[in-house]
Protein backbone atom coordinates (compact mmCIF):
# COMPACT_ATOMS: atom_id res chain seq x y z
CA UNK A 1 0.00 0.00 0.00
CA UNK A 2 1.35 3.54 -0.59
CA UNK A 3 2.67 5.86 1.73
CA UNK A 4 0.41 8.35 3.21
CA UNK A 5 2.41 11.56 4.16
CA UNK A 6 0.07 13.64 5.86
CA UNK A 7 0.30 18.00 6.33
CA UNK A 8 -1.46 19.56 9.25
CA UNK A 9 -3.47 21.62 7.10
CA UNK A 10 -5.02 24.40 9.83
CA UNK A 11 -2.80 27.41 9.26
CA UNK A 12 0.37 28.28 7.18
CA UNK A 13 2.97 26.98 5.11
CA UNK A 14 0.78 23.56 4.39
CA UNK A 15 0.81 24.08 0.72
CA UNK A 16 4.58 24.95 0.40
CA UNK A 17 4.80 21.52 2.30
CA UNK A 18 2.43 19.39 -0.05
CA UNK A 19 5.05 20.87 -3.09
CA UNK A 20 7.96 20.07 -1.62
CA UNK A 21 6.90 16.77 -0.68
CA UNK A 22 5.38 15.98 -3.92
CA UNK A 23 8.45 16.34 -5.57
CA UNK A 24 10.57 14.53 -3.46
CA UNK A 25 8.54 11.11 -3.85
CA UNK A 26 8.87 11.93 -7.41
CA UNK A 27 12.98 12.79 -6.87
CA UNK A 28 12.67 8.86 -4.83
CA UNK A 29 10.24 7.77 -7.70
CA UNK A 30 7.71 6.54 -4.91
CA UNK A 31 4.32 7.02 -5.06
CA UNK A 32 3.26 8.94 -2.00
CA UNK A 33 -0.07 10.01 -0.84
CA UNK A 34 0.08 13.35 0.21
CA UNK A 35 -3.16 14.84 2.15
CA UNK A 36 -4.04 18.14 3.45
CA UNK A 37 -5.07 16.97 7.57
CA UNK A 38 -7.76 19.55 9.19
CA UNK A 39 -9.56 16.44 11.16
CA UNK A 40 -9.12 13.63 13.28
CA UNK A 41 -10.13 10.93 10.87
CA UNK A 42 -7.68 12.34 8.13
CA UNK A 43 -5.12 12.55 10.57
CA UNK A 44 -5.31 8.60 11.08
CA UNK A 45 -5.16 7.52 7.67
CA UNK A 46 -1.64 9.08 7.84
CA UNK A 47 1.62 7.04 8.19
CA UNK A 48 3.56 10.36 8.76
CA UNK A 49 2.91 14.25 9.43
CA UNK A 50 4.38 17.24 8.92
CA UNK A 51 3.19 20.66 11.41
CA UNK A 52 4.26 23.68 8.85
CA UNK A 53 4.98 26.74 9.97
CA UNK A 54 2.67 29.61 10.66
CA UNK A 55 1.58 31.12 13.96
CA UNK A 56 2.03 28.58 16.38
CA UNK A 57 -0.57 30.14 18.74
CA UNK A 58 -3.46 29.52 16.06
CA UNK A 59 -2.33 26.35 15.48
CA UNK A 60 -2.37 24.83 19.14
CA UNK A 61 -5.88 27.41 19.69
CA UNK A 62 -7.41 25.70 16.08
CA UNK A 63 -5.93 22.36 17.00
CA UNK A 64 -8.12 22.15 20.19
CA UNK A 65 -11.21 23.84 18.54
CA UNK A 66 -10.70 21.04 16.01
CA UNK A 67 -10.31 18.17 18.64
CA UNK A 68 -7.03 17.30 16.82
CA UNK A 69 -4.78 18.04 20.09
CA UNK A 70 -5.41 14.43 21.86
CA UNK A 71 -5.22 12.89 18.70
CA UNK A 72 -2.15 14.44 17.61
CA UNK A 73 -0.61 13.58 21.14
CA UNK A 74 -1.39 9.70 20.61
CA UNK A 75 -0.12 9.69 17.36
CA UNK A 76 3.23 11.30 17.96
CA UNK A 77 3.95 10.08 21.34
CA UNK A 78 2.12 6.56 21.67
CA UNK A 79 1.65 5.86 18.12
CA UNK A 80 5.32 7.06 17.67
CA UNK A 81 4.66 7.82 14.03
CA UNK A 82 7.33 10.20 11.97
CA UNK A 83 6.27 13.27 12.56
CA UNK A 84 8.50 16.87 10.90
CA UNK A 85 7.68 20.33 12.52
CA UNK A 86 9.15 23.18 10.78
CA UNK A 87 9.24 26.56 12.68
CA UNK A 88 5.86 26.87 14.59
CA UNK A 89 5.53 22.98 14.17
CA UNK A 90 9.05 22.57 15.97
CA UNK A 91 7.43 24.30 18.54
CA UNK A 92 4.26 22.17 18.77
CA UNK A 93 6.31 19.40 19.08
CA UNK A 94 8.77 20.80 22.11
CA UNK A 95 7.77 19.55 25.26
CA UNK A 96 8.24 23.27 26.82
CA UNK A 97 8.45 26.79 24.50
CA UNK A 98 9.76 30.31 26.65
CA UNK A 99 8.38 33.68 25.38
CA UNK A 100 4.84 31.99 24.96
CA UNK A 101 1.49 34.40 24.76
CA UNK A 102 0.20 35.59 28.09
CA UNK A 103 -1.26 32.37 29.90
CA UNK A 104 0.95 29.80 27.65
CA UNK A 105 -0.16 27.61 25.04
CA UNK A 106 -0.65 24.26 24.18
CA UNK A 107 1.77 21.80 22.43
CA UNK A 108 1.76 18.28 21.51
CA UNK A 109 4.94 17.62 22.50
CA UNK A 110 7.61 14.79 21.50
CA UNK A 111 10.77 16.60 21.81
CA UNK A 112 12.40 17.19 25.20
CA UNK A 113 13.65 20.37 24.63
CA UNK A 114 12.85 23.80 25.31
CA UNK A 115 11.79 26.28 22.20
CA UNK A 116 12.39 30.00 22.32
CA UNK A 117 9.82 31.34 20.05
CA UNK A 118 10.50 34.59 18.31
CA UNK A 119 14.20 34.64 18.89
CA UNK A 120 16.16 36.39 16.41
CA UNK A 121 13.15 38.95 17.28
CA UNK A 122 10.40 40.35 14.55
CA UNK A 123 10.38 40.28 10.57
CA UNK A 124 13.02 42.45 9.85
CA UNK A 125 15.13 40.02 11.83
CA UNK A 126 14.20 37.34 9.59
CA UNK A 127 16.95 36.18 7.19
CA UNK A 128 18.45 33.48 4.85
CA UNK A 129 21.55 31.97 5.60
CA UNK A 130 23.68 29.02 4.12
CA UNK A 131 23.66 25.91 6.30
CA UNK A 132 25.61 22.67 6.79
CA UNK A 133 23.94 19.91 6.86
CA UNK A 134 25.51 16.86 7.74
CA UNK A 135 22.34 14.22 7.68
CA UNK A 136 22.28 15.40 4.17
CA UNK A 137 25.56 13.46 2.89
CA UNK A 138 23.98 10.47 1.24
CA UNK A 139 26.74 8.09 1.42
CA UNK A 140 29.87 8.06 4.15
CA UNK A 141 32.48 8.11 0.55
CA UNK A 142 30.22 10.57 -0.66
CA UNK A 143 31.63 14.37 -0.45
CA UNK A 144 30.66 17.09 1.42
CA UNK A 145 26.88 18.37 0.72
CA UNK A 146 26.29 21.76 -0.67
CA UNK A 147 24.95 23.91 2.31
CA UNK A 148 21.08 24.63 2.39
CA UNK A 149 19.69 27.70 2.05
CA UNK A 150 17.45 28.09 5.37
CA UNK A 151 15.43 30.54 5.88
CA UNK A 152 14.58 31.89 9.31
CA UNK A 153 11.62 33.43 9.77
CA UNK A 154 10.40 35.05 13.15
CA UNK A 155 12.15 31.61 13.91
CA UNK A 156 12.70 29.55 16.99
CA UNK A 157 15.38 27.86 18.33
CA UNK A 158 16.06 25.22 20.65
CA UNK A 159 17.25 26.65 23.99
CA UNK A 160 17.34 24.23 26.89
CA UNK A 161 17.60 20.49 26.39
CA UNK A 162 15.18 18.75 28.87
CA UNK A 163 17.48 15.31 28.47
CA UNK A 164 20.67 13.93 29.05
CA UNK A 165 20.40 11.85 26.40
CA UNK A 166 22.21 13.75 23.60
CA UNK A 167 24.28 13.53 20.62
CA UNK A 168 25.67 16.28 18.54
CA UNK A 169 25.42 15.10 15.15
CA UNK A 170 25.81 18.22 13.42
CA UNK A 171 28.08 19.80 10.80
CA UNK A 172 29.33 22.38 13.10
CA UNK A 173 30.34 20.22 15.86
CA UNK A 174 33.26 19.58 14.15
CA UNK A 175 34.43 22.46 13.18
CA UNK A 176 33.07 25.10 15.77
CA UNK A 177 32.71 23.55 18.95
CA UNK A 178 35.63 22.68 21.56
CA UNK A 179 32.96 22.69 24.69
CA UNK A 180 31.84 19.54 23.14
CA UNK A 181 27.98 18.43 23.27
CA UNK A 182 25.26 20.88 25.10
CA UNK A 183 24.96 19.58 28.56
CA UNK A 184 21.68 18.99 29.57
CA UNK A 185 19.97 21.77 32.25
CA UNK A 186 17.68 19.00 34.02
CA UNK A 187 17.79 15.08 34.15
CA UNK A 188 16.07 13.27 31.97
CA UNK A 189 12.40 13.06 32.83
CA UNK A 190 11.96 9.66 30.82
CA UNK A 191 14.61 7.60 30.78
CA UNK A 192 12.71 5.30 27.86
CA UNK A 193 12.78 8.01 25.07
CA UNK A 194 15.22 8.39 22.24
CA UNK A 195 18.40 10.32 23.04
CA UNK A 196 17.72 14.17 21.22
CA UNK A 197 19.99 14.25 18.11
CA UNK A 198 21.46 17.44 17.69
CA UNK A 199 21.34 17.83 14.00
CA UNK A 200 22.12 21.72 12.88
CA UNK A 201 23.89 24.19 14.66
CA UNK A 202 23.78 28.23 13.82
CA UNK A 203 27.22 29.16 14.85
CA UNK A 204 27.26 32.51 16.80
CA UNK A 205 24.18 34.53 14.77
CA UNK A 206 22.45 36.22 18.23
CA UNK A 207 23.03 38.20 20.88
CA UNK A 208 20.64 36.43 23.29
CA UNK A 209 23.08 33.76 24.21
CA UNK A 210 25.49 36.16 25.38
CA UNK A 211 22.91 37.86 27.45
CA UNK A 212 22.35 34.75 29.12
CA UNK A 213 25.93 34.46 29.67
CA UNK A 214 25.70 37.02 31.76
CA UNK A 215 22.49 36.67 33.31
CA UNK A 216 20.74 33.31 34.02
CA UNK A 217 23.28 30.54 32.72
CA UNK A 218 21.23 27.65 33.92
CA UNK A 219 18.11 28.78 32.10
CA UNK A 220 19.63 28.46 28.26
CA UNK A 221 21.66 25.93 26.53
CA UNK A 222 25.07 26.39 27.81
CA UNK A 223 26.66 25.89 24.42
CA UNK A 224 27.75 29.93 24.23
CA UNK A 225 28.50 29.92 20.73
CA UNK A 226 25.74 28.76 18.78
CA UNK A 227 21.91 27.93 18.30
CA UNK A 228 20.16 24.41 17.72
CA UNK A 229 18.36 24.85 14.31
CA UNK A 230 17.98 21.18 13.41
CA UNK A 231 16.99 17.94 15.83
CA UNK A 232 15.45 14.54 15.75
CA UNK A 233 14.12 12.42 18.54
CA UNK A 234 13.43 9.30 18.26
CA UNK A 235 10.49 9.50 15.58
CA UNK A 236 10.14 13.55 15.88
CA UNK A 237 12.25 15.75 13.83
CA UNK A 238 12.22 19.54 13.94
CA UNK A 239 13.34 22.51 11.90
CA UNK A 240 13.62 26.13 13.25
CA UNK A 241 13.86 27.39 9.02
CA UNK A 242 11.53 26.53 6.48
CA UNK A 243 12.64 24.20 3.70
CA UNK A 244 9.37 24.48 1.70
CA UNK A 245 10.13 27.97 1.21
CA UNK A 246 13.00 26.88 -0.94
CA UNK A 247 12.94 25.13 -4.79
CA UNK A 248 15.67 22.69 -2.64
CA UNK A 249 13.90 19.70 -1.96
CA UNK A 250 17.10 17.58 -0.34
CA UNK A 251 15.64 17.56 2.99
CA UNK A 252 12.11 17.04 2.36
CA UNK A 253 13.51 14.32 0.28
CA UNK A 254 16.08 12.87 3.29
CA UNK A 255 13.01 12.41 5.57
CA UNK A 256 10.53 10.65 3.01
CA UNK A 257 13.32 8.52 2.87
CA UNK A 258 13.64 8.25 7.05
CA UNK A 259 9.62 7.54 6.85
CA UNK A 260 9.94 5.14 4.31
CA UNK A 261 12.26 3.07 6.28
CA UNK A 262 10.57 3.61 9.71
CA UNK A 263 7.09 2.64 7.79
CA UNK A 264 8.77 -0.78 6.36
CA UNK A 265 10.31 -2.01 10.04
CA UNK A 266 7.12 -2.18 11.41
CA UNK B 1 7.32 20.99 -14.55
CA UNK B 2 4.23 23.05 -13.83
CA UNK B 3 5.21 25.19 -11.22
CA UNK B 4 2.20 25.74 -8.69
CA UNK B 5 3.66 27.16 -5.73
CA UNK B 6 4.40 30.94 -4.85
CA UNK B 7 7.85 29.67 -3.34
CA UNK B 8 9.45 29.49 -6.76
CA UNK B 9 7.80 32.43 -7.87
CA UNK B 10 8.76 34.92 -5.23
CA UNK B 11 12.73 33.83 -6.15
CA UNK B 12 11.70 34.89 -9.49
CA UNK B 13 9.25 38.43 -8.70
CA UNK B 14 12.60 39.60 -7.12
CA UNK B 15 14.65 38.14 -9.87
CA UNK B 16 17.03 35.41 -9.16
CA UNK B 17 20.01 36.87 -10.98
CA UNK B 18 20.52 39.08 -7.75
CA UNK B 19 20.91 36.99 -4.68
CA UNK B 20 20.71 39.13 -1.77
CA UNK B 21 17.33 40.85 -3.41
CA UNK B 22 16.04 37.42 -4.18
CA UNK B 23 16.95 35.91 -0.26
CA UNK B 24 15.31 39.71 0.65
CA UNK B 25 11.77 39.13 -1.43
CA UNK B 26 12.39 35.52 0.39
CA UNK B 27 11.86 35.98 3.46
CA UNK B 28 9.53 38.95 3.39
CA UNK B 29 7.02 36.90 0.38
CA UNK B 30 7.77 34.27 3.31
CA UNK B 31 6.27 35.74 6.38
CA UNK B 32 2.96 36.43 4.45
CA UNK B 33 2.95 32.29 3.30
CA UNK B 34 2.71 31.76 6.67
CA UNK B 35 0.14 33.64 7.24
CA UNK B 36 -2.34 31.94 4.86
CA UNK B 37 -5.21 30.20 6.58
CA UNK B 38 -5.41 32.68 8.93
CA UNK B 39 -7.61 35.94 10.33
CA UNK B 40 -5.54 38.88 10.63
CA UNK B 41 -7.66 41.43 12.91
CA UNK B 42 -7.97 45.02 13.19
CA UNK B 43 -7.26 46.25 16.81
CA UNK B 44 -7.18 49.43 18.69
CA UNK B 45 -5.37 48.64 22.16
CA UNK B 46 -3.90 45.87 23.90
CA UNK B 47 -7.02 44.51 25.36
CA UNK B 48 -8.24 44.35 21.73
CA UNK B 49 -4.63 42.06 20.68
CA UNK B 50 -5.32 39.94 23.78
CA UNK B 51 -8.71 39.06 22.28
CA UNK B 52 -7.90 38.96 18.97
CA UNK B 53 -4.68 36.66 20.20
CA UNK B 54 -6.68 34.67 22.28
CA UNK B 55 -9.22 34.09 19.37
CA UNK B 56 -6.28 32.37 17.18
CA UNK B 57 -5.47 35.33 15.04
CA UNK B 58 -2.65 34.91 13.35
CA UNK B 59 -1.56 38.35 12.86
CA UNK B 60 -3.22 41.77 14.32
CA UNK B 61 -3.54 45.01 12.58
CA UNK B 62 -2.51 47.68 14.63
CA UNK B 63 -4.70 51.07 14.00
CA UNK B 64 -6.19 54.21 15.69
CA UNK B 65 -9.65 53.58 15.01
CA UNK B 66 -11.10 50.73 12.85
CA UNK B 67 -12.68 51.87 9.55
CA UNK B 68 -16.24 52.23 10.72
CA UNK B 69 -15.31 54.72 13.18
CA UNK B 70 -12.93 56.49 10.67
CA UNK B 71 -15.88 56.26 8.16
CA UNK B 72 -18.33 57.61 10.80
CA UNK B 73 -16.27 60.47 11.99
CA UNK B 74 -14.86 61.34 8.68
CA UNK B 75 -11.61 63.91 8.99
CA UNK B 76 -8.22 62.82 7.80
CA UNK B 77 -7.27 59.67 8.91
CA UNK B 78 -3.36 58.75 9.39
CA UNK B 79 -0.52 56.44 10.47
CA UNK B 80 -0.86 55.10 14.84
CA UNK B 81 0.46 56.79 17.36
CA UNK B 82 3.48 54.76 17.97
CA UNK B 83 3.11 54.99 21.37
CA UNK B 84 -0.32 52.64 20.49
CA UNK B 85 1.75 50.50 18.21
CA UNK B 86 4.03 49.65 20.89
CA UNK B 87 1.58 48.98 23.16
CA UNK B 88 0.44 46.45 21.20
CA UNK B 89 3.53 45.51 20.35
CA UNK B 90 4.10 44.51 23.70
CA UNK B 91 0.76 42.66 24.61
CA UNK B 92 0.94 40.21 21.91
CA UNK B 93 3.26 37.52 20.61
CA UNK B 94 2.04 37.10 17.08
CA UNK B 95 3.11 39.63 14.58
CA UNK B 96 2.03 43.21 14.40
CA UNK B 97 0.80 44.90 11.48
CA UNK B 98 0.53 48.63 10.79
CA UNK B 99 -0.99 50.87 8.25
CA UNK B 100 0.75 54.13 6.33
CA UNK B 101 -1.20 56.47 3.72
CA UNK B 102 -0.93 55.94 0.17
CA UNK B 103 2.61 57.13 -0.84
CA UNK B 104 3.31 58.20 2.59
CA UNK B 105 6.93 57.00 2.68
CA UNK B 106 8.45 58.37 5.85
CA UNK B 107 4.88 56.93 8.05
CA UNK B 108 6.57 53.64 6.58
CA UNK B 109 10.03 54.72 7.52
CA UNK B 110 8.71 55.16 10.81
CA UNK B 111 6.52 52.87 10.94
CA UNK B 112 10.05 49.92 9.72
CA UNK B 113 11.65 51.75 13.00
CA UNK B 114 9.18 50.74 15.07
CA UNK B 115 10.04 46.96 14.36
CA UNK B 116 6.23 46.40 12.52
CA UNK B 117 5.87 43.01 11.22
CA UNK B 118 4.09 44.08 7.87
CA UNK B 119 2.57 47.48 6.78
CA UNK B 120 -0.29 48.08 5.02
CA UNK B 121 -0.70 50.93 2.50
CA UNK B 122 -4.05 51.40 3.14
CA UNK B 123 -6.71 52.79 0.78
CA UNK B 124 -8.51 53.11 4.38
CA UNK B 125 -6.43 56.16 5.77
CA UNK B 126 -6.21 59.14 3.84
CA UNK B 127 -3.82 59.36 0.54
CA UNK B 128 -0.70 61.31 1.34
CA UNK B 129 0.17 61.52 -2.60
CA UNK B 130 -2.21 61.41 -5.19
CA UNK B 131 0.63 60.03 -8.11
CA UNK B 132 2.54 57.52 -6.72
CA UNK B 133 2.54 54.76 -4.56
CA UNK B 134 5.49 54.61 -2.22
CA UNK B 135 8.51 52.70 -3.57
CA UNK B 136 8.46 49.00 -0.79
CA UNK B 137 11.44 47.43 -2.23
CA UNK B 138 13.71 49.41 -0.54
CA UNK B 139 12.75 48.76 2.86
CA UNK B 140 13.45 46.02 5.37
CA UNK B 141 9.81 45.97 6.45
CA UNK B 142 7.76 43.80 3.87
CA UNK B 143 4.29 45.21 2.53
CA UNK B 144 1.15 44.26 1.71
CA UNK B 145 -1.76 46.74 -0.64
CA UNK B 146 -4.51 46.61 -1.89
CA UNK B 147 -6.20 45.91 -5.17
CA UNK B 148 -9.39 45.28 -7.03
CA UNK B 149 -8.39 43.37 -9.64
CA UNK B 150 -4.74 42.37 -11.38
CA UNK B 151 -3.70 45.40 -13.15
CA UNK B 152 -3.98 46.89 -9.56
CA UNK B 153 -2.23 44.00 -7.37
CA UNK B 154 1.08 43.61 -9.63
CA UNK B 155 1.48 47.10 -10.01
CA UNK B 156 1.73 47.05 -6.82
CA UNK B 157 3.92 43.95 -6.59
CA UNK B 158 6.14 45.54 -9.24
CA UNK B 159 6.83 48.35 -6.50
CA UNK B 160 7.89 45.84 -3.91
CA UNK B 161 4.86 44.47 -2.44
CA UNK B 162 5.38 40.79 -0.56
CA UNK B 163 1.71 40.53 -0.18
CA UNK B 164 -1.84 41.65 -1.96
CA UNK B 165 -5.41 42.07 -0.07
CA UNK B 166 -8.61 42.36 -2.40
CA UNK B 167 -9.98 46.29 -1.06
CA UNK B 168 -13.17 45.05 -0.53
CA UNK B 169 -15.27 48.55 1.21
CA UNK B 170 -14.06 48.86 4.62
CA UNK B 171 -15.81 49.58 7.40
CA UNK B 172 -19.33 48.82 5.90
CA UNK B 173 -19.53 45.03 7.21
CA UNK B 174 -20.88 44.26 3.60
CA UNK B 175 -19.08 41.45 1.63
CA UNK B 176 -19.97 42.74 -2.12
CA UNK B 177 -17.57 44.61 -2.97
CA UNK B 178 -14.72 42.38 -1.04
CA UNK B 179 -16.35 39.51 -3.27
CA UNK B 180 -16.98 41.82 -6.35
CA UNK B 181 -12.90 42.57 -6.42
CA UNK B 182 -11.95 39.06 -5.45
CA UNK B 183 -14.16 37.67 -8.68
CA UNK B 184 -12.60 40.93 -10.99
CA UNK B 185 -8.87 39.22 -9.82
CA UNK B 186 -10.06 35.88 -11.27
CA UNK B 187 -11.67 36.60 -13.92
CA UNK B 188 -8.12 38.65 -14.91
CA UNK B 189 -6.10 36.31 -14.44
CA UNK B 190 -8.13 33.29 -16.43
CA UNK B 191 -7.70 36.27 -19.45
CA UNK B 192 -3.50 35.92 -18.94
CA UNK B 193 -3.75 32.32 -18.83
CA UNK B 194 -6.02 32.62 -22.00
CA UNK B 195 -3.46 35.01 -23.63
CA UNK B 196 -0.83 32.87 -22.90
CA UNK B 197 -2.65 29.81 -24.23
CA UNK B 198 -3.89 31.18 -27.58
CA UNK B 199 -1.32 33.67 -28.25
CA UNK B 200 2.41 33.24 -26.22
CA UNK B 201 4.39 36.08 -25.47
CA UNK B 202 2.64 38.59 -27.80
CA UNK B 203 -0.30 37.97 -26.00
CA UNK B 204 1.25 38.45 -22.78
CA UNK B 205 2.61 41.62 -23.79
CA UNK B 206 -0.77 42.71 -25.58
CA UNK B 207 -2.44 42.59 -22.31
CA UNK B 208 0.00 43.90 -20.17
CA UNK B 209 -0.01 47.09 -22.42
CA UNK B 210 -4.11 47.18 -21.64
CA UNK B 211 -3.54 46.42 -17.90
CA UNK B 212 -0.11 48.74 -17.85
CA UNK B 213 1.60 46.07 -15.67
CA UNK B 214 5.12 44.93 -15.89
CA UNK B 215 4.66 41.80 -18.40
CA UNK B 216 6.79 39.65 -16.74
CA UNK B 217 5.18 39.36 -13.99
CA UNK B 218 2.20 39.22 -15.67
CA UNK B 219 3.69 36.05 -17.67
CA UNK B 220 4.82 34.62 -14.26
CA UNK B 221 0.53 35.24 -13.00
CA UNK B 222 -0.36 33.67 -16.21
CA UNK B 223 2.09 30.12 -15.61
CA UNK B 224 0.89 29.99 -11.91
CA UNK B 225 -2.38 30.02 -12.64
CA UNK B 226 -2.63 32.70 -9.10
CA UNK B 227 -1.40 35.79 -7.91
CA UNK B 228 2.54 35.35 -7.11
CA UNK B 229 2.66 36.76 -3.61
CA UNK B 230 0.23 35.90 -0.91
CA UNK B 231 -3.80 37.26 -1.52
CA UNK B 232 -6.17 38.06 1.49
CA UNK B 233 -9.56 38.98 1.44
CA UNK B 234 -10.48 42.03 3.34
CA UNK B 235 -13.06 44.92 3.12
CA UNK B 236 -16.13 43.90 4.48
CA UNK B 237 -15.57 40.44 6.02
CA UNK B 238 -17.88 40.45 9.03
CA UNK B 239 -19.57 36.81 9.76
CA UNK B 240 -17.70 33.06 9.24
CA UNK B 241 -19.46 32.74 6.59
CA UNK B 242 -17.76 35.47 4.61
CA UNK B 243 -14.36 34.60 5.42
CA UNK B 244 -15.32 31.11 4.41
CA UNK B 245 -17.32 32.62 1.16
CA UNK B 246 -13.74 34.34 0.76
CA UNK B 247 -11.50 31.49 1.27
CA UNK B 248 -13.51 29.42 -1.34
CA UNK B 249 -13.61 32.01 -3.87
CA UNK B 250 -9.48 31.12 -3.31
CA UNK B 251 -8.11 33.36 -1.08
CA UNK B 252 -5.75 32.93 0.95
CA UNK B 253 -6.61 34.13 4.29
CA UNK B 254 -8.71 37.56 5.46
CA UNK B 255 -8.58 40.21 6.96
CA UNK B 256 -11.48 41.28 9.66
CA UNK B 257 -11.57 44.75 10.55
CA UNK B 258 -14.45 46.57 11.89
CA UNK B 259 -16.82 43.59 11.83
CA UNK B 260 -15.05 41.92 15.20
CA UNK B 261 -15.16 44.65 17.40
CA UNK B 262 -18.21 46.26 16.49
CA UNK B 263 -19.81 43.36 17.18
CA UNK B 264 -21.67 42.00 20.53
CA UNK B 265 -19.54 39.13 21.40
CA UNK B 266 -16.23 40.43 19.69
CA UNK B 267 -14.32 36.97 21.57
CA UNK B 268 -16.89 34.41 20.38
CA UNK B 269 -16.85 35.91 16.63
CA UNK B 270 -13.21 36.08 16.19
CA UNK B 271 -12.87 32.70 17.24
CA UNK B 272 -15.44 31.19 14.94
CA UNK B 273 -14.24 33.01 12.38
CA UNK B 274 -10.88 31.81 12.84
CA UNK B 275 -12.79 28.17 13.04
CA UNK B 276 -14.43 29.31 10.06
CA UNK B 277 -11.32 29.94 7.83
CA UNK B 278 -9.94 26.88 8.79
CA UNK B 279 -12.37 24.88 8.15
CA UNK B 280 -13.81 26.77 5.06
CA UNK B 281 -15.13 23.70 3.00
CA UNK B 282 -17.22 21.98 5.85
CA UNK B 283 -20.75 23.31 6.49
CA UNK B 284 -20.97 21.10 9.23
CA UNK B 285 -18.74 22.95 10.96
CA UNK B 286 -19.57 26.36 9.55
CA UNK B 287 -23.10 25.74 10.86
CA UNK B 288 -21.43 25.17 14.07
CA UNK B 289 -19.43 28.37 14.41
CA UNK B 290 -22.03 30.85 12.97
CA UNK B 291 -24.47 29.44 15.98
CA UNK B 292 -25.14 32.26 18.34
CA UNK B 293 -22.78 34.54 18.21
CA UNK B 294 -24.83 38.24 19.03
CA UNK B 295 -25.00 41.06 17.13
CA UNK B 296 -23.17 41.33 14.19
CA UNK B 297 -21.76 44.81 13.18
CA UNK B 298 -25.01 46.83 12.44
CA UNK B 299 -22.97 47.86 8.71
CA UNK B 300 -24.05 50.06 5.86
CA UNK B 301 -25.02 48.36 2.44
CA UNK B 302 -22.32 49.78 -0.15
CA UNK B 303 -25.81 49.96 -2.56
CA UNK B 304 -27.08 52.68 -0.83
CA UNK B 305 -23.58 54.82 -0.80
CA UNK B 306 -22.36 57.77 -3.13
CA UNK B 307 -18.87 57.03 -4.99
CA UNK B 308 -17.42 59.52 -2.95
CA UNK B 309 -18.04 57.55 0.25
CA UNK B 310 -16.25 54.72 -0.79
CA UNK B 311 -12.60 54.36 0.16
CA UNK B 312 -11.54 51.62 -2.35
CA UNK B 313 -11.14 54.34 -5.15
CA UNK B 314 -7.94 55.57 -3.33
CA UNK B 315 -5.24 54.29 -5.06
CA UNK B 316 -4.73 52.80 -8.52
Amino acid sequence: MALSVGVLALQGGFSEHLHSLRRAAADLNRHVNCIEVRTPEQLSACDALVIPGGESTTLSLVAVQSNLLEPLREFVKVKRKPTWGTCAGLIFLSEEASSTKRGGQELVGGLDVRVHRNHFGRQRESFVTDLELAFLEATPSSSKPPPFPAVFIRAPVVDKLLTDEVEDRSAQNHVATETGLPSPVVKSRAAKNAKVEVLAVLPGRHASNEAAAIGDISAVAPKGDGDIVALRQGNVFGTSFHPELTDDVRIHTWWLQQVLQATSLN
Amino acid sequence: MVNNDITSAAAAVAGSSNGARSDDFRVKSGLAQMLKGGVIMDVTDAAQARIAEEAGACAVMALERVPADIRAEGGVARMSDPGKIKEIQEAVTIPVMAKARIGHFVECQILEALGVDYIDESEVLTPADDLYHVEKSGFKVPFVCGCRGLPEALRRIAEGAAMIRTKGEAGTGDVVEAVKHMRQLNKDISRAKAALQESGELGIRALAREFEVDPTLLKQTAELGRLPVVNFAAGGVATPADAALMMQLGCDGVFVGSGIFKSGDAAKRAKAIVRATTHFKDPKVLAECSEGLGEAMVGISVSSMRPDQKLAGRGW
